[in-house]
């Protein structure tokens, strides 16, 4: 336990519910999450995470078993989704809410349920719900988080992780907002966007995401395992369309001849390159160990951001953290705050203005790189994890002090 | 003993799905192995599509492996696919056969009572089926009385059980919290009316009673909060006349949307009056919840309301009683109502025009012309021939992924063109005004 208000009363349980959970899962909310139970647990709190048994988040299939094991000082309790369902609803009705139309309410909800459900996850809520001393939800979009927000709303606490997308205006998440007894945002722009869709409760704080960054990077360790000499720019997540990977793909095409570059990738999802780029320009390490993921930052020229859809971007700070210099897509507003805000880095706002900072990278990375050295003084000041553990920590103490818990029944919250 | 819940389920917003939670809830806390089936995919372990003879069809195969069924019953989750008389009738056979296949409970919501009334068959097999149940419950004694001699059921056939029995608070906030998180003044005197939109729910009459009371510092406010539960054309012609209403009336608010079961009670502790204006009901868990958080009631007297409402409530008769309910409890005096249709219409034509086009502008409503866009129609899959809206249904469903992209597009074409219409006319009317 640090030393943050040691004697408080800590008892109760805390529930953090994420959609996935698990060392291979990738995605920054469930980062956040697991980030936090193990902060929470280290400051002497009971922690439960509770989620379900699957890692991907396009098929939900089960692929953990159910059922309760330990994360370290961290109790996971696993529930099995179903997924029976043809999931039309969800795509017809999803691809009518990209195209900008407004569903109605009963649209709405027929677009929620058809997807990812979790039957033994919300009934153990229900059971049990009453046992835990706060139930923390992340993210706002997802079934689980919009199902279970419902039963406990006294309760819930929400990392709404919100980014400015379609789904965030829809009407059915307006009560999750504004009944849950607190929010945490991980950033100003998130919270200044879910001030303006959202009427939200009393208690809010942006508390922002912890950074772990590791003792030393070993750049040259990485390119020798990986046979790369010469200069490369970096992406770590999710290679799907709404994260910006075509783009990133479709510009990295056009100038990497001329900008003399290739392009190191690793998370999950398909690479599928365009036609024109050849494959040993790009290379697709697949998942990879934080460490791997750390040491590959630090040997880029530089890392690339292309996802406008980011409520905190916790690679561009481990980038920076490695030293290195980011290139990010500026309709992301809080990817253009941390660069505004850090130096650290470049935004573009068309495919052209990413094509060129391309072209400048592979012209003189050393000069390129040089921009980098804020970063790493922006992260330690302000993401610093103890510092933002103790803040959670004592965020939690004070919002839930009344809320008390019922005992435990079999199988709920101790 | 594992028992099955067929109804309507959360995270779906509606009161009977409501009620089922908090039934579902109190049964597993008791330690009762109680799974859930709902017509559509939720929160239950189970989903069939009910609503005909092939969904009851499979709920009986499905039900075999419990020891009891509770169905909450509603006239939707029984009929509301079916293709006419005989297949309704065939659901009450089929519903006969699921009380001999195991012990069935049936919580009646609703049911259409002129049903039986004109149809001696489904008279006859209506009293089957629930003469056949283990149990048949409703909420109030007009309902059981009307039950009762609908289908012509012995006496104690129908019992009564109390809404509210597994009703528990939804929110711990405070008035003041309540009304600052829902941006209403702390100082106002505060009617509320809230649920599904719907006509028969009489909403507007609680707001044209406002109208009438006499409060020159506007203290008394009302607000209307709920949406229509699906989009039917006079579930959305009224949600647009109570919308206009409420725009026209000083101190009524319309707040339409989606309510959460915590936002539902937050509005209640937010509340100084409940009131529900009904034209016609036989019970009401908006009352039950009302009772759990003190709040006093105004309610007409129709179905089972008056025996419902809890001790000190006012029940009324009719528009006049209600304003004089409402003056009563906001401690304010009746006065003339000025939003009435026929009260103040001008003579002169010009005031006319004026009049209709400021009524007409209510901020989202098109004018007549682009009025006349609807969205793409999609192909019907009724047909009175045996099998084909089953054929019609699949054809639909395999071609979607083709079809609705293309008439969701469509959709919006004429969205926005019914935007530029609406522009257009207004530019219209800003020439000719500038003309006169």
């Amino acid at each position: 336990m640090t030393d943050s208000d040691a004697d408080a009363d800590r008892s109760g349980t805390i529930a953090l519910v994420p959609p996935r959970y698990g060392p291979e899962v990738v995605g920054g909310a469930e980062a956040v999450i697991s980030e936090t139970a193990h902060m929470l647990a280290a400051r002497g709190w009971e922690v439960e995470i509770l989620t379900t048994c699957a890692r991907d988040h396009f098929t939900w299939a089960n692929e953990y078993p159910a059922g309760t094991s330990r994360d370290g000082d961290v109790t996971v309790r696993r529930f099995e989704t179903q997924t029976d369902t043809p999931g039309i609803h969800r795509k017809v009705l999803g691809d009518r809410l990209l195209s900008g139309a407004k569903l109605t309410l009963a649209e709405q909800q027929l677009w929620m349920n058809d997807s990812l459900r979790v039957s033994g996850l919300w009934h153990h809520v229900l059971d049990h719900g009453a046992s835990y001393r706060a139930i923390v939800l992340a993210p706002y979009m997802f079934w689980t988080t919009f199902a279970v927000g419902q039963i406990r709303p006294e309760r819930t606490i929400l990392m709404p992780c919100l980014h400015d997308e379609p789904a965030a205006y829809l009407d059915i998440y307006q009560p999750l907002f504004s009944g849950a007894r607190g929010i945490f945002f991980l950033s100003d722009p998130e919270a200044e966007l879910a001030e303006r869709l959202f009427r939200l409760p009393a208690r809010t704080e942006v508390v922002g995401s912890a950074i772990t960054l590791p003792d030393r990077y070993d750049p040259d360790g990485f390119r020798a395992r990986h046979g790369i000499d010469g200069p490369f720019i970096y992406y770590a997540g999710r290679r799907e369309w709404a994260k910006g990977w075509t783009e990133l793909l479709d510009a990295f095409r056009r100038v990497h001849r001329s900008a003399g570059l290739r392009l190191v990738t690793s998370g999950v999802g398909e690479v599928d390159l365009p036609p024109g780029l050849p494959a040993d320009r790009v290379l697709d390490l697949g998942f990879v160990s934080d460490d791997e993921r750390n040491d590959a930052m630090a040997a880029a020229a530089a890392y690339v951001q292309p996802s406008a859809l980011e409520s905190f971007s916790r690679t561009v700070l481990e980038a920076w953290g490695a030293g290195t210099p980011v290139i990010a897509n500026d309709a992301s507003e809080v990817v253009r705050w941390h660069v505004q805000r850090s130096g650290a880095g470049v935004t573009y706002r068309s495919q052209r203005e990413l094509m060129e900072a391309l072209a400048l990278v592979g012209a003189d990375p050393d000069a390129f790189g040089a921009m980098a050295a804020p970063g790493r003084d922006y992260v330690v000041e302000h993401y610093d994890p103890t510092r933002i553990g103790d803040r959670v920590d004592q965020l939690l103490l004070d919002w839930t002090s009344g809320t008390g818990s019922a005992p435990a029944a079999e199988g709920g919250a101790r | 003993m594992t028992e099955l819940m067929v109804t309507p389920y959360a995270p779906y917003r509606d009161g009977i799905a409501n009620y089922a939670v908090q039934e579902v809830a109190a049964a597993r806390a008791a330690g009762r192995d109680m799974e859930v089936l709902s017509p559509l995919p939720s929160a239950a372990q189970h989903h069939l599509r009910l609503g005909s003879a092939l969904g009851m069809g499979r709920l009986i195969r499905f039900a075999r492996g419990y020891d009891r069924v509770v169905l909450q019953l509603y006239p939707e989750l029984l009929f509301g696919a079916c293709r006419g008389r005989r297949e309704r009738l065939a659901v009450w056979g089929l519903l006969r056969v699921l009380c001999s296949v195991t012990k069935v409970e049936l919580r009646v919501h609703e049911i259409e009572y002129d049903e039986p009334a004109g149809d001696p068959q489904a008279r006859r097999l209506g009293h089957a089926a629930l003469s056949a149940a283990a149990a048949v419950t409703v909420h109030t004694e007009p309902e059981q009385q009307r039950l009762t001699e609908a289908f012509d059921l012995a006496p104690g056939t129908v019992t009564l059980v109390d809404h509210g029995i597994n009703f528990s608070r939804r929110t711990e906030t405070t008035r003041e919290d309540a009304r600052a998180s829902l941006g209403v003044p702390a100082d106002a005197f505060v009617f509320l009316s809230i649920g599904f939109v719907q006509r028969h729910k009489g909403f507007d009459r609680g707001v044209r009673a406002l109208d009438r009371l006499d409060d020159p510092d506007g203290r008394a406010r009302i607000y209307v909060v709920g949406d229509i539960r699906i989009d039917h054309p006079d579930l959305l012609d009224y949600r647009e006349e109570l919308d206009s209403l409420c725009r026209r009336v000083g101190g009524a608010e319309f707040r339409p949307g989606y309510v959460s079961d915590e936002e539902f009670d937050r509005w209640l502790v937010a509340a100084d009056c409940l009131v529900l204006p009904y034209r016609e009901i036989w019970s009401s868990s908006v009352i039950e919840r009302a009772g759990i958080y003190d709040v006093p009631v105004i309610a007409t007297d129709v179905g089972g309301l008056a025996a419902q409402a809890p001790a000190g409530s006012r029940v009324v008769a009719d528009d006049d009683a209600l304003a004089a309910a409402m003056a009563e409890v906001a401690g304010l005096a009746l006065g003339a109502e000025t939003a009435r249709d026929a009260a103040d219409v001008p003579r002169e034509q010009a005031a006319i025009q004026r009049l209709i086009r400021e009524r007409a502008d209510d901020g989202g409503r098109a004018p007549l012309e682009a009025d006349r866009l609807h969205h793409t129609p999609r192909a019907s899959t009724d047909s009175a021939r045996p099998g084909i809206p089953q054929v019609k249904r699949l054809i639909a469903r395999v071609t979607a992924w083709q079809v609705e992209p293309v008439a969701g597009h469509l959709d919006e074409v004429i969205d926005r063109l019914r935007t530029d219409l609406r522009h257009l006319e207004e530019r219209i009317a800003d020439l000719e005004g500038r003309n006169d």
